[in-house]
């Protein structure tokens, strides 16, 4: 029963969905106060019944109630219990509903937390949340329904894919939603204002802690997502440039130039309608990369189910939020009035460069995605775009940003002084040229194009703390006094700081790995050794075992430095039971940020087995940075500024800014 | 009933608290956009913090005041414009339909849409439960034994049981793994090699192969009346070509049977094929039957009474496979062909109904006897032969 009353609850979702649609932006038109207070009452029950549907078929899975289709499609009374309830997601239906959970989540957080917006863009910002809403309540009751039955039920599951039976599938789409979904909230507000047809400094303040909020979780879910492929797969990459990670970076890079470009609208009033154009630019890409994953034009792991007509209706809403959002852009967009004039070497300039180049960057993977998919629809013709065309342009492309990166928050808004900021720079830059060829000395050897790779992602991260000294002025005043300025900076200041510094450690965490990594593929039997990375690995052989859903093969293995044994490692190959699926499961040592990785291949007919052992330096930079940056956004997400304007804090802000050193 | 009254409950409940917000008098919004005069005030704030932080000069402190100012300015005058403007009469009007609009649209749609896509009638089934209860549900009951000997893997008892209701549902690997566990644990005993021997053969499409003729020697010789074991032995010596001593055996198993055993009817025809006198008393119909290619055989039609009507669909789905593949191998077999149709028209799939047809056809051409069989089947089971036809 409880089962039909979760079903229930999402068929009621929709009612509440289709009447916040309308009365709140009615409302909002007409000046009607009570129409408008209907959209947070409505948004939050919304989301409770969105909420207890997911928890319904949440619940399902953790009892193994087979009577659900999606339940015995999915899932295996025999495994664990987390990969039970993550298995909720690990498919097509379950995913969809995590979706529209978060949706809801964030029309709701929009209704509770924000009182401090003006009623009428409110409204109309919950109404164009819950237009979404209402296309993909639709999408999953009518093609891809979670809570269909099966009668009589069958006593066994089919068991969730083996690759996905994985802690990673725990978080890795959660949060990964939570960034791609959180765009939702500024693609709204963006049609929101030109519905309005008003949109001002003020505006780019309220959006502001949305698009940080989901440029953060981005982060973290895109970098969850590779480390969860680099350890998971098998194959030691971290980064394939397949098209639905592009799908997921796509966001991203549009998202990181929203992020900055919200920043000179919000100081200078300058950039007003390349603004809203890119919230719309960014919810459009995460929309697309929604339909490449769902529609089932592309396959690989994360293509759960391929069926045409979710393709066509999820084709259907792209086309109708994307096309319809920007039919209004080029109605409505030039009758607002646009902002301030700068110098082109300010703030604002550098953050204008920073958008050229990243908007482009997003078109080149743009290009890169959809060309293969165009060009097999038209012709027929199968190619496919791979790393050295993304290295090529996209690489190409990242060297000018990153070097500009470290100007941006040492220049001053209106008219600044490059040669001051050069004057500051240098120190950092020259510190950063010693380290990396410092680095590769010590590593022995390396191209030039790696030294200056190393020379950049230090230079990025010497550059971040130069901020921080200059502002501080720990230079010219005593420690002491730079000391307590330090913490007196505002929390964004620190933000802005750590996610520079992050990206410098995940740049060089990239081309540590891609210049001095180490791969051996080495056919051993028991008692052999082979070397890498200066460690020795002892080859002790082969064990079975059983885990509560599959049967592996485990291999041993020893691994000494200088003749003396440091650690072990096992590394195995899966055979899970009920999908006859292998997987392997490799065997990863971490050294300091270095790791050995350890991967078994196929038994050879004279006994011996197929080993890949890499040796991989510094790796862990890569997703410690995107740690790093991810921190950074939490940082400057709590800063009290963003919070300004809420009615019951405004006395007590008032109070707290008049205390200097805070 | 519970379902609908709970139901009915979450629907008031939920629709109370959706015209909640809409019962207050219709009052129009104040036009004072102080939040936004708020956040430019704080901007002011801002300036003047980092200026006593010396963050920024005097000079620069000044121009952002100003623009900051300007931005303040801006906003009195459009305030100062939107006054006067405000919801009236009309609005109050149309206010009162909203409460009505809610009355209406979360029921209706909700119901409605529920209708159409729910199962009322279905309770909610946690595997728990129904394993506690299993009643006469051999899924359940294997799926319970399964769990079982998963926590106690060397339960040898447990594996007997299992063996040969994973061979009558076909889950041949399965059985395979049982049988060996019972072997291994249990010790050999003739039933067991037997059954062994016989997941086997049907692994193999019915070939007895080196592996599985070992088991039924060894199943012989441990008890010399284990008859299914010594019919695979002598369809062994067949399938090998060594026709004589496949008829000795045959011989032998028909006299040491009871009379009137079940398999006597399938012995004497295998002693008809290789070259001796079949028993003239055994009913040919059944043997003859066993012999067309995908006619289930005993063994399957007793597993297919134990399914699911789903897991039932996919066995039948399953033989049909096989048999469509075999004529594809041998298409000189017209019962075949005639039973292919029938299946695919049975299962519902026309398409592959009218491929089987076309592909029967090659073989027996539809001026002869056998291609008449066919065209007539067509139109009886309502397939359009069009295109078929010479």
């Amino acid at each position: 029963m409880i089962i039909e009353i979760g079903h229930y609850a999402l068929v009621l979702a929709l009612a509440t969905g289709f009447l916040l649609s309308v009365l709140p932006l009615m409302g909002a038109r007409r000046g009607d106060a009570a129409l408008m207070a209907f959209a947070p009452v409505g948004s939050v029950v919304q989301f409770v019944l969105v909420a207890f549907a997911f928890g319904v078929l949440t619940w399902a899975y953790a009892v193994s109630d087979f009577s659900v289709l999606n339940v015995w499609d999915n899932s295996h009374s025999l495994m664990p219990m987390i990969y039970k309830v993550s298995g909720v997601w690990g498919n097509h239906e379950g995913s969809m509903l995590l979706w529209l959970l978060i949706l809801t989540l964030f029309s709701a957080m929009v209704a509770l937390f924000g009182r401090n917006l003006p009623d009428t863009l409110r409204a109309t910002v919950l109404s164009v949340q819950a237009w979404i809403t209402v296309a993909f309540l639709l999408f999953i009751l009518l093609t891809s329904n979670p809570f269909l039955r099966l009668d009589p039920a069958p006593a066994e599951g089919q068991d969730l894919n083996p690759v996905l039976q994985d802690f990673g599938l725990a978080i890795h789409p959660p949060l990964l939603y939570l960034g791609y979904v959180g765009f939702s909230v500024c693609f709204s507000f963006a049609v929101a204002a030109l519905i309005e047809g008003r949109i001002d400094a003020a505006w780019a303040r309220w959006v502001r802690p949305w698009t940080l909020a989901a440029w953060t979780f981005l982060t973290a879910g895109i970098a969850m997502g590779s480390y969860w492929a680099y350890y998971e797969l098998g194959w030691g990459g971290w980064w394939f440039w397949d098209p639905v990670e592009n799908a997921s970076f796509m966001p991203w890079l549009a998202g990181t130039a929203l992020l900055h470009s919200a920043l000179v609208m919000e100081k200078r009033e300058a950039l007003k309608i390349w603004t809203v154009l890119l919230a719309i630019m960014t919810f459009s890409l995460s929309l697309l990369g929604t339909f490449l994953v769902r529609s089932g034009v592309l396959t690989s792991v994360h293509a759960f189910a391929t069926d045409p007509s979710r393709g066509i209706f999820i084709l259907a809403i792209l086309t109708f939020f994307i096309g319809g959002a920007f039919v209004l852009f080029a109605w409505r967009a030039p009758t607002l009035k646009s902002g301030g004039l700068f110098a082109p070497i300010s703030r604002e300039g550098a953050l204008v460069l920073n958008n050229l180049i990243l908007t482009v960057s997003t078109a080149t993977v743009l290009t890169g995605t959809l060309y293969p998919l165009v060009l097999e629809t038209l012709t027929g013709e199968k190619i496919s775009v791979g790393a050295p065309f993304f290295n090529l342009t996209f690489g190409l492309l990242m060297i000018p940003l990153l070097l500009a990166v470290p100007f941006g928050p040492l220049l001053a808004w209106k008219r600044g002084d490059l040669l001051g900021a050069l004057q500051r720079l240098y120190v950092a830059a020259g510190l950063a040229l010693a380290a990396g060829f410092g680095l590769l000395y010590a590593q022995s050897g390396g191209p030039v194009v790696a030294a200056l790779g190393l020379a950049i992602g230090f230079y990025l991260v010497f550059g971040a703390l130069a901020d921080l000294w200059y502002r501080a002025n720990f230079g010219k005043l005593s420690f002491k006094v730079a000391f307590a300025r330090l913490k007196g900076l505002p929390r964004s200041a620190f933000g802005t700081a750590l996610a520079h510094l992050g990206l410098g450690v995940t740049v060089l965490g990239i081309v540590a790995v891609t210049t001095f990594q180490t791969e051996h593929v080495v056919e051993m039997r028991q008692g052999e050794t082979a070397e890498a990375g200066g460690y020795t690995l002892l080859f002790d052989g082969m064990r079975e075992a059983v885990g509560p859903n599959f049967t592996e093969e485990r291999g041993h293995f020893t691994v000494s430095r200088g003749g003396v044994a440091i650690a072990d490692v096992w590394s195995s190959k899966r055979l899970y039971t009920a999908r006859r699926m292998p997987t392997t499961e490799a065997g990863i040592l971490s050294f300091g940020a270095s790791q050995l990785y350890v991967s078994l291949g196929d038994h050879m007919e004279d006994g011996g087995l197929v080993v890949r052992i890499w040796w991989k330096p510094f790796i862990l930079c890569i997703w410690g940075g995107a740690v790093i940056m991810m921190i950074g956004g939490f940082v400057s997400l709590s800063d009290r500024r963003l919070r300004v304007g809420a009615p019951s804090r405004r006395a007590k802000l008032a109070k707290v800014a008049l205390e200097p050193a805070e | 009933m519970t379902l609908w009254i709970l139901l009915a409950v979450i629907t008031a409940g939920v629709s109370a608290v959706l015209i909640w917000p809409l019962m207050t008098s219709a009052r129009p919004v104040e036009e004072l956009r102080e939040d936004e005069a708020a956040v430019y005030r704080d901007q002011l704030r801002e300036v003047d913090r980092d200026r006593a932080q010396g963050l920024i000069g005097v000079e620069e402190a000044g121009y952002a005041k100003a623009e900051i100012g300007r931005r303040l300015l801006a906003l009195a005058d459009k305030r100062a414009d939107a006054k006067g403007t405000g919801g009236g009469a009309a609005s109050r009007a149309r206010h009162r339909l909203a409460p009505l609009s809610v009355i209406l649209c979360v029921p209706l749609i909700g119901l409605c849409l529920y209708l159409f896509l729910g199962n009322p009638d279905l309770p909610a089934q946690p595997l728990e439960a129904r394993l506690a209860n299993p009643g006469n549900n051999m899924a359940l009951l294997v799926a319970k034994a399964e769990r079982h000997l998963a926590e106690k893997p060397d339960d040898g008892a447990g594996w007997d049981l299992l063996a040969p209701i994973y061979f009558r549902a076909m889950r041949l690997g399965d059985a395979e793994m049982a049988y060996r566990n019972a072997i291994r644990l249990n010790g050999e005993s003739s039933e067991r090699l037997a059954g062994l021997g016989e997941t086997l053969v049907a692994s193999n499409e019915g070939v007895v192969t080196e592996d599985a003729r070992h088991a039924f020697d060894r199943a012989v010789a441990l008890d010399g009346r284990n008859m299914r074991a010594r019919f695979y032995a002598a369809l062994a010596l067949e399938q090998a070509g060594r026709t004589d001593d496949a008829r000795r055996a045959f011989e032998a198993i028909l006299k040491d049977s009871p009379p009137g055993a079940a398999w006597i009817s399938l012995v004497s025809e295998h002693i008809g094929k290789n070259g001796g006198a079949p028993l003239a008393a055994a009913p040919t119909a059944p043997a003859a039957a066993q012999k067309a290619p995908g006619n289930p055989n005993a063994a399957q039609v007793e597993a297919m009474q134990q399914l699911s009507p789903q897991e039932r669909q996919q066995m039948i789905a399953g033989m049909v496979d096989t048999l469509a593949a075999r004529l594809r191998d041998d298409p000189d077999n017209i019962e075949g062909w005639l039973r292919l149709v029938r299946s695919y028209m049975v299962l519902g799939d026309k398409a592959k109904a009218s491929d089987a047809l076309k592909a029967g056809l090659k073989t027996f051409p539809a001026d002869q006897e056998a291609g008449r069989r066919l065209l007539a089947l067509a139109k009886e089971t309502g397939l359009s032969a069009e295109g078929v036809t010479p």
